[in-house]
């Protein structure tokens, strides 16, 4: 409870590396901080016409689709990836000043988290230029945005530990996040798939996270009792494990920084 | 009897040196059970205290734990056993311009630097002018740190430092750096600090600033403390283990 209220004490702290993350990304360019609504909206851009002019697809909706899908698996995909690097690339800080090292994998999912906000405006003007209404159902995304950011956290956590100590774990995070992309329903659907295949791919806290967005987005179905309990429970628990292995390791691994 | 700032209760602390092997390497020292790392005992129970409004030194060979020691007590390493305890607001002043962010102008650099100290937007903003003053720095306050020299950079984070105004702040052999103009005004700096009340710890090899600014010293010899007392007389014991090697 303690480390709680110190983190809340740092929370001006959290706000300034989550905010120079992502300020120092555009620094020196002319467009400046338009690159951050630019940028997303290019890409997308990219995808939409690559993937709904050049592969047919049979899903309804699916521009929509398609995007929410990447917008969901980009915020997962960055916060670990900038989280495995964050201790290292503040070594000069965390070697110098104590405040609590929780900070900053937070920081850097909360960074991912304003990408994600900039994505989603660009989301909602594709639904006002597709003319689609959404169906009430919209209002689980914020639940569903915070049982990934729970997740997603649980998993930075380790990762940015023991990249400290193993440098090996970026490369293969790396792998592990194109295969989770493919692994993942983003630019498919699982609801085709034969049932016994289609619970395999359901055991990942992700692919559950993406078709729940789907479904409560697009087409206003809501996620199962059971699909929603599997989901928190896995995630909870991720979230704790990952954060007990940070807690018990990191007093000695940030003296190898 | 006057408070404690800083209290450091039989402080013991052991490094593991990871020796560099190739990945083969291990897997044959894993056959013959034999070790990758060795253990290195940087400080043996360490007990000393620092009373507020003290200036205290603290000097020793290179390589005996004085940053170790200071890094303890600002909470960046754990003691393997042994406790410190500490009260009051703290700055450690380990290395000068950390977390300074080359792109960033001087003032969004305070206020950062700040921020790191755990110090609210407001606080830092009030303070931010004497800071520059102090760093005669004014005309480059929106400037981009990176066009800045050592001397200005060294100044701008020094000033940035001691106007924040802790109550006890930590220094580590920063000021040797700094032209001679420098270096007598942090000298002056510390005496102001000083006689707010407020408590220094300072470490340095420099045994002539220790003699002139503190009122109490120790020396650290083989982790262990080899004399606690007025700064003359630990010095001398200093000197003296020097002499006899």
């Amino acid at each position: 409870m303690n480390i709680i209220k110190e983190i809340w004490n740092k929370r001006l702290l959290i706000q300034t590396f989550a905010i120079n993350d992502l300020v120092v990304r555009y620094r020196n360019s002319i467009l400046g901080f338009f690159w951050s609504i630019l940028e997303p909206l290019l890409m997308l851009t990219i995808l939409y016409v690559v993937f709904t002019q050049l592969f047919k697809s049979q899903i309804e909706n699916y521009p929509l689709y398609l995007l929410l899908g990447l917008i969901m698996w980009n915020f997962f995909s960055r916060s670990t990836g900038m989280s495995l690097t964050s201790l290292l690339s503040k070594a000069g800080i965390v070697t110098k000043i104590y405040f609590p090292r929780e900070i900053l994998p937070l920081s850097s999912c909360i960074t991912a988290l304003i990408m994600l906000t900039f994505e989603m405006i660009i989301f909602f003007v594709f639904v006002l230029i597709f003319r689609f209404i959404p169906p009430t159902t919209i209002i689980l995304l914020p639940g569903l945005l915070m049982i990934e950011f729970i997740l997603t956290l649980g998993i930075s956590f380790p990762l940015s530990i023991f990249n400290v100590r193993y440098r090996d774990i970026q490369h293969i995070w790396n792998l592990l996040l194109y295969a989770g992309f493919f692994i993942s329903p983003v630019i498919y659907s699982t609801t085709t798939f034969p049932p016994k295949i289609r619970d395999l791919f359901m055991l990942n806290p992700m692919a559950q996270i993406l078709e729940m967005s789907h479904n409560a987005v697009i087409y206003g179905t809501l996620p199962s009792l059971f699909d929603i309990t599997y989901l928190s429970s896995v995630s909870f628990g991720i979230f704790i494990i990952g954060y007990l292995i940070f807690r018990k390791y990191q007093s000695k691994i940030i003296e190898e920084l | 009897m006057t408070e404690n700032a800083i209290t450091v209760q039989s402080v013991s602390k052991q490094f593991k040196i990871h020796h560099e092997n190739t990945l083969f390497n291990r897997f044959l020292n894993h056959v013959h059970n034999k070790k990758d790392t060795d253990e290195l005992t940087i400080l043996k129970d360490v007990t000393f205290d620092v009373k507020k409004g003290e200036m205290f030194g603290i000097i020793g060979n290179n390589g005996v734990g004085k940053t170790t020691l200071l890094r303890l007590i600002a909470g960046i390493y754990k003691p393997d056993s042994g406790t410190i305890q500490t009260s009051g607001s703290m700055i450690p002043l380990l290395e000068l311009g950390t977390g300074f962010n080359p792109e960033m102008s001087a003032v969004d650099n305070i206020i950062m630097y700040g921020k790191l100290l755990g110090f609210s937007d407001k606080q830092i903003r009030k303070r931010v002018h004497d800071i520059l003053a102090f760093a005669e720095l004014e005309r480059f306050a929106d400037v981009k740190i990176k066009t800045f020299s050592a001397g200005m950079y060294t100044r701008l984070s020094f000033s940035t430092s001691i106007q924040i105004d802790p109550d006890i702040l930590l220094v580590d052999e920063i000021l040797s750096v700094g032209d001679v103009s420098f270096q007598k005004k942090s000298f002056d700096a510390f005496m102001s600090f000083h006689k707010k009340g407020k408590t220094v710890l300072y470490a340095s090899h420099n045994l002539e600033s220790i003699k002139n600014l503190c009122d109490r010293a120790l020396f650290l010899q083989n982790g262990r403390i080899g004399h606690i007392g007025k700064p003359e007389e630990v010095i001398d014991a200093y000197t003296r283990t020097l002499s006899d090697t």
